[in-house]
């Protein structure tokens, strides 16, 4: 176990030592942490949408300011009204109050203009529940039918009231009285765990990504600088990637840990200046906290084994990429559905992923946070993850032995896994 | 300490690289492994080393199967490889306190053998700004921190000038001197004749010839002898023996201007030199006992059949 230590320090120093690591953590720890103290500073408000009382001669030059902006960008659209429900434009303007409408008498002019670009687009009603919308290039944005729509329907209304005479007025307000309702929640709210969630999903997939990497280049080193066989002929390998990979797995918790660290306690000191408006990234609950820590160690260091094989199998750092292949497309597979699955955490995908190790990392504790889920199902999905750890650092370390003296083209990682069983 | 290593075989694939290989070795002396290149000195070195596993065969220290992660053994890899980026004296602590030496201990041991080999001043400096030669004697001090009891180098005289495999000899003599058992492959045969009291020649995964050095050269040169005229050159001195000599010797081998000759079945020198003396064209100039260097027996067993 001595031994064990021995590598990890080593390895560790080799991270501290490393100067463009430090510097990114030092520098976005303080980066991230100065950001949080901004709006002590910098009035905001406009950004974080804070009502702040404003003086009301500035805020009728405000509103002035706007509303020449607005006419510069005025929308021409034509209509073709045979039926004369729109005899007064009001209802237009007020509907379309960004908008400028030209009645047109048949549906050739409008098609003109429309293929013209006289006006953008245009409308031919046939009666109080039909129309036909043209346009020459539909925006992806364009809402004009959805307005057009809400604004034909009123029309109805107003003509079914008036055949069968019923007060307008009187109907409204039958018709569209509102619901009250007074919100109970007794379980969770996903609506307010959803962002911290997508967050923490995103940091650990990053995590993963990113130092996997690094810890695949960490074995690969001693490959490429030949120490491999001086190390080999002194001390188990076992100890020598069980070192690697959790001299790794602490580098990138420490440097993860400071850089979120310092936003957290940056936002704390500040979270009135924000007007709570990063309370759904940053104000995660303790349990939640503690299942990510919980299960984003143990999926970082199921995967960081598996990076770590892959570093042995290979003898030149560019390689790495090549044998990695496989690795990342699970790993990206499984970022995709949970950020998917996120507004559906007890769906039967997010159930299954929250039990396989290669998933469970952001899968459980997207449950634990968001959805229902038994504390034995938390502990199932636990022993099942780390029992795969010490599988997958195991097969990872067997890897690393046979790999010590394959130079030459990448080994791919089934290869090495029957060519382990063949061995056996 | 006694090491012996008992009829190693070894494959990889269907190719067998060992074809079982026997040697042994005690603490005060030093053990040559020649060979050409790709006869198995390395696969050997690795065997024993616990690099690879043998396929069959036996390996003791003192009598006990032996172990090499439980003993002190300094080993330098034919594949040289220190880490470029970290400060020597650290990595050099690292590789001792992996073998199990304290870190005080492994400072002191680093700092000697630093000391040693005149590399000292850079012990805080990184080992890519080093030359090449000095990366070469940190490599060694590296090998020799953990304080061995058993000394494995594989090649180590290639890429050294002669100032620096100098200074390699006095310490591979220093290693000897202080009891340690020395295990070396080489196949530059000078500095195997220096140190080495034992050889073993490995030619195609067989040991084709192994003992005492001494011994070895005494029963190669036996009944062979140096023969030369004067004024005359190896080539005439051949058509002298050819001509007058047949029935008596047969002709092994030429140096320079002489003749190497083995006598044949139940002739003895005397006879020999009486029927020199009685050629009249031949006036005798060199007639002593051949004693054949490491590389004379090195190239009679490996060489032929190059």
């Amino acid at each position: 176990m001595r031994r064990f230590w021995t590598v990890f320090e080593f390895e560790l120093l080799s991270y501290i030592k490393n100067k463009s690591f430090m510097i990114t953590t030092i520098l976005l720890a303080v980066l991230l942490g100065a950001v949080m103290f901004l709006p002590r500073f910098i009035d905001m408000s406009d950004i974080l949408g804070i009502e702040q009382t404003v003086d009301n001669d500035k805020q009728a030059d405000q509103d002035s300011e706007d509303a020449d902006e607005d006419s510069q960008d005025i929308a021409k659209l034509g209509i073709v009204d045979d039926q004369g429900f729109f005899t007064e434009k009001a209802i237009l303007e007020q509907a379309f109050p960004d908008a400028e409408f030209t009645f047109m008498k048949d549906v050739e002019e409008l098609k003109e203009a429309v293929e013209s670009e006289e006006v953008e687009a245009g409308f031919l009603v046939k009666d109080d529940l039909n129309y036909e919308y043209y346009v020459l290039n539909r925006d992806i944005t364009d809402e004009n039918q959805i307005i057009f729509n809400e604004v034909l329907s009123l029309i109805h209304k107003q003509i079914y009231c008036a055949e069968n005479g019923i007060d307008y007025a009187t109907f409204v307000e039958g018709y569209e009285a509102a619901v009250e309702c007074e919100e109970q929640i007794l379980g969770k709210d996903a609506e307010d765990s959803y962002w911290y969630c997508y967050v923490l999903v995103i940091v650990i997939f990053m995590m993963i990504i990113m130092y996997g990497v690094m810890i695949a280049t960490a074995v690969t080193t001693e490959k490429s600088n030949r120490s491999i066989e001086v190390l080999v002929t002194s001390i188990d390998s076992t100890y020598l990637l069980f070192g690697k990979v959790f001299a790794g797995a602490v580098a990138a918790v420490v440097q993860v840990g400071l850089i979120l660290g310092a936003a957290l306690v940056g936002y704390s000191m500040n979270h009135t200046y924000w007007g709570d408006k990063l309370d759904i990234i940053l104000d995660i609950p303790g349990n939640v906290l503690v299942a990510f820590a919980i299960f984003g160690i143990g999926g970082f260091l199921f995967y960081a084994f598996l990076y770590g094989a892959v570093g042995a199998l290979v003898s030149k750092t560019e390689d790495i990429n090549k044998v990695a292949g496989g690795i990342q497309m699970i790993i990206m597979i499984v970022y995709f559905v949970v950020l998917f699955q996120l507004q559906n955490p007890d769906g039967l995908p997010m159930k299954v992923c929250s039990f396989l190790p290669v998933s469970s990392y952001s899968a459980m504790f997207v449950r634990i946070g968001m959805g229902s889920v038994a504390t034995w199902e938390i502990v199932v999905s636990a022993v099942i993850l780390f029992v795969s750890v010490f599988v997958a650092g195991w097969i990872a370390a067997k890897i690393y032995r046979m790999g010590t003296l394959r130079y030459g083209n990448p080994i791919s990682l089934s290869k090495a896994l029957k060519d382990l069983k063949k061995a056996e | 300490m006694k090491l012996e290593v008992k009829d190693i075989r070894k494959s990889f694939g269907d190719k067998e690289i060992l074809k079982g290989i026997n040697f042994s070795v005690e603490s005060g002396k030093a053990l040559g492994l020649l060979g050409r290149n790709g006869a198995g000195k390395t696969t050997t070195i690795r065997i024993l080393m616990d690099v690879f596993h043998a396929n069959s065969g036996e390996m003791f220290l003192d009598g006990k199967p032996f172990e090499p992660r439980k003993v002190q053994i300094g080993y330098l890899p034919e594949e040289r490889g220190l880490y470029p980026k970290r400060q020597i004296l650290e990595q050099m602590v690292y590789l001792a306190r992996l073998r199990g030496v304290s870190k005080k201990e492994a400072i002191a041991n680093a700092e000697k053998w630093l000391t040693k080999l005149q590399v000292d001043q850079y012990k805080d400096k990184l080992l890519e700004t080093l030359s090449k030669g000095n990366q070469q004697k940190v490599q060694l001090a590296s090998t020799l921190v953990c304080d061995p009891d058993i000394v494995i180098l594989d090649e180590p005289f290639s890429g050294l000038d002669p100032v620096n495999s100098q200074i390699l000899q006095d310490v591979v003599r220093e290693l000897i001197g202080d009891g340690k058992i020395v295990i070396f492959s080489s196949h530059q045969m000078s500095y195997v004749e220096e140190f080495c009291e034992d050889v073993v020649i490995i030619n195609h995964g067989e040991v084709v010839l192994s003992g005492n050095l001494m011994d070895i050269k005494r029963e190669f040169g036996e009944n062979q002898l140096v023969l030369s005229g004067v004024g005359m050159t190896a080539e005439d001195t051949k058509q002298i023996v050819a001509n007058h000599l047949a029935d008596l010797v047969e002709v092994t081998g030429t140096s320079k201007e002489d003749v190497i000759v083995q006598l044949l079945k139940g002739v003895t020198r005397n006879q020999l030199l009486k029927r020199l003396t009685d050629i009249d064209e031949f006036m005798v100039e060199h007639f002593e006992t051949y004693k054949p260097s490491l590389n004379d027996i090195f190239v009679a067993k490996v060489g032929e059949e190059a």
